[in-house]
């Protein structure tokens, strides 16, 4: 489904992914750990593409076709979802609207019609209730006051109600007490299906007790130095990121 | 003929032409004022960024014809305005600054004598406000003016809205409102600037306001003139005891557009709050300068004001707040926030405070930014495309003054051209 290829990325003139190479097939949960300034969140970013990054070489595709070449919407459009690790505050811009524009965005895309005002709102309504959501932050400014929490419940549900193909989310897990990592990982585990790919990244293991993962990759350096299946998070979790790291070099 | 300035030869020729009516004598005394200071030039400070060149170079042309002849033959396609249908009001029409004599007594009979209307050539002895040039110039101009009383404790049903309805047969006018609120009287109040077709055109508009003791008055200045228009337009207000005046400003149209709302807080327990929103693109000028004058506390003032500049436009917001010695107990604050979203367009914004007494409390703040880059990705990643972003946080930015607009009743007309403004903003800058 996603496939990357010795991809390098620069920002700002700095070399942030050197070569890494990836590949990601229906029906996957992939964690991508690694120490922070590996790279983690510049290769979610990139996939969802964000203006700011620069790629220098390689190549990124989805059900072949060349994600390169398309705008960040139309990644979305696509079925790619990023799950951000800093949820943007959008003051006077409603929540709701917000989640309502974006279905029918993809809808539009899909050749569907508009959805319905009240069938929205019942699918909302339920996503919420399922993720233990307050149903008055429906009504508030797009993560306007949210806390932490709420913010990493608020991309979970818009990520529930767009059901993605792909979904990459960025240390969604991060700054969470256990009642929302919960929460988070009942949504993620939700939507796992045999046609969509969830991709994890994360700093700890923690999330992974919940959401198990088919695939564990280490990231350093901007580069994958080391996959394995789920017991690997474990044993970083046990041993820290030194070991793969100087394994790598060496 | 020096185009820079209004030819004073013209001037004189053009107001001993006008019909006496009663008038002559503010005429006189207003023409000396103008004569001696002249238009203000940007040498001035106030008028740094706003050259008034074109507006003297349009009346010069306006008052070497015959005489300076006010017609109304062109405004058919604004006889029967669609503002009128969407705001509920009593309206008060003046097509090209002529007071409309139907829409006046029919207003007298609906509001049944709980206001009274009639015109500054019909009384004796009033005096206008000649003080400043564009005061005088108007003075020396004006048709006549509209004198409107609100009676001691009168409660309108209502807003009073006054329809300005500018065209081409006319291309300047020159306005003047006297507007009165007996004590604890409650008024709600629109002005609508319109016009028809697309030709040069310039409005010199003073508006005096005199609030009694625990009188209320919100206004609502809502500008959609065609961008071929010069208009400027002075609100001078002045605020009795426990007086409340709440004004709003919503500038769209125009071409080169200034707004100088000036309040004087005479009264203790007085209040004065000012919102505006400004959209300008291609080279649309708006500048908007307000002035909080604290002459006696305790005493609060709110001025709050947000702007959004595309193309090579360019806006300017001047907020001042004077508290004089002994104003003591005074809370004034200002904000103006401004967004640009092209390179060529320009926002120059100067907050002021002067402040003679003690025990005061002001604050201000004003930030001229860009269309937050994160904002902007995070909503094109769940599939919205650029414009579409662009429109939605642009619309969230003046959306914030939108909720605040002092007459509750024109929100919704506000929001829907506000809303049509910022699609064409956003599509212009895309271009």
């Amino acid at each position: 489904m996603l496939k990357i290829q010795d991809l390098a990325v620069s920002t700002g003139g700095t070399r942030i992914l050197n070569g890494l190479t990836l590949a990601v097939s229906a029906g996957e949960v992939h964690a991508i750990m690694g120490p922070n300034g590996s790279g983690k969140s510049t290769l979610a970013q990139v996939i969802a593409g964000h203006p700011d990054y620069t790629v220098e070489q390689g190549t990124v595709t989805f059900d072949a076709k060349d994600l390169l070449e398309l705008e960040p919407e139309e990644r979305a459009r696509e079925g790619i979802f990023l799950g951000f690790q800093y949820p943007v505050e959008i003051p006077g811009v409603n929540n709701a609207y917000l989640l309502k524009a974006a279905v029918n965005a993809k809808r539009k895309a899909n050749g569907q019609d508009e959805i319905d005002a009240f069938e929205f709102l019942k699918l909302a309504r339920e996503k919420m209730s399922l993720l233990g959501m307050d149903p008055a932050l429906l009504n508030r400014g797009v993560n306007e006051g949210f806390s932490g929490g709420e913010k990493k419940r608020n991309e979970i549900l818009q990520m529930a109600v767009l059901e993605p193909r792909l979904a990459i989310l960025d240390e969604t897990d991060s700054g969470l007490d256990i009642d929302a990592l919960k929460a988070v990982a009942g949504g993620v585990n939700a939507l796992r299906s045999p046609d969509r790919a969830i991709v994890l990244v994360t700093h700890y293991q923690r999330l992974l007790d919940y959401v198990e993962p088919d695939v564990v990759h280490v990231l350093s350096k901007g580069r994958i130095v080391r996959s394995g299946d789920k017991s690997l998070a474990t044993e970083l979790e046990e041993r820290g990121y030194d070991w793969v790291q100087e394994a790598a070099s060496a | 003929m020096n185009d820079a300035a209004v030819d004073e030869g013209l001037l004189r020729v053009a107001v001993e032409r006008m019909a006496a009516q009663n008038l002559g004598a503010i005429r006189a005394a207003a023409l000396e004022r103008f004569a001696e200071a002249g238009l203000p030039t940007t040498r001035h400070e106030d008028w740094r960024y706003t050259n008034l060149t074109p507006v003297a170079a349009l009346s010069n042309r306006w008052l070497a014809q015959i005489a300076p002849q006010v017609a109304t033959e062109g405004l058919e396609e604004l006889r029967s305005d669609s503002i009128r249908g969407e705001i509920d009001a009593h309206w008060i029409e003046l097509d090209n600054g002529i007071l409309c004599s139907d829409s006046l007594g029919q207003l007298e009979r609906e509001l049944a004598g709980g206001v009274t209307l009639s015109r500054l050539s019909e009384a004796d002895g009033r005096e206008v406000h000649i003080g400043d040039p564009l005061s005088s110039f108007n003075a020396a101009l004006m048709p006549d003016a509209l004198l409107l009383k609100v009676g001691a404790g009168v409660a309108l049903d209502k807003p009073i809205g006054f329809l300005l309805r500018d065209d081409a047969s006319t291309s300047v006018c020159h306005v003047r409102l006297l507007i009165r609120l007996g004590r604890g009287a409650n008024a709600e109040f629109v002005e609508a600037h319109r016009s028809a077709g697309g030709a040069e055109h310039f409005a010199n508009l003073v508006t005096e306001i005199e609030l009694d003791r625990g009188a209320v008055a919100r206004y609502v200045k809502i500008q959609e003139r065609a961008e071929t228009h010069m208009q400027v337009g002075r609100l001078l207000v002045r605020l009795d005891d426990e007086s409340r005046f709440e004004h709003s400003s919503v500038d769209l149209g125009g071409k080169l557009i200034r707004n100088d709302v000036s309040v004087t807080i005479a009264g203790k327990g007085a209040h004065f709050s000012t919102s505006g929103v400004y959209l300008a693109h291609g080279r649309q000028h708006i500048d908007n300068h307000i002035c909080a004058d604290h002459a006696v506390g305790p005493a609060t003032s709110r001025q709050a004001y947000r702007g959004i500049a595309s193309g090579r436009a360019r806006c300017v917001f001047n907020g001042k707040a004077i508290v004089r010695q002994g104003a003591d107990g005074t809370d004034a604050e200002q904000t103006n926030h401004n967004l640009l979203l092209s390179d060529r367009a320009e926002i120059d914004t100067k907050p002021e405070l002067e402040i003679y007494a003690d025990d005061v409390k002001c604050s201000h703040g004003a930030t001229v930014g860009q269309l937050d880059a994160q904002a902007l990705f995070y909503l094109r990643s769940r599939g919205l495309d650029r414009e579409r972003a662009a429109q939605i946080l642009t619309r969230a930015f003046a959306g914030r003054v939108l909720s605040e607009i002092a007459v509750e009743s024109v929100r919704p007309y506000v929001e829907r051209i506000v809303d049509a403004k910022l699609d064409a903003l956003v599509e212009a800058d895309e271009e």
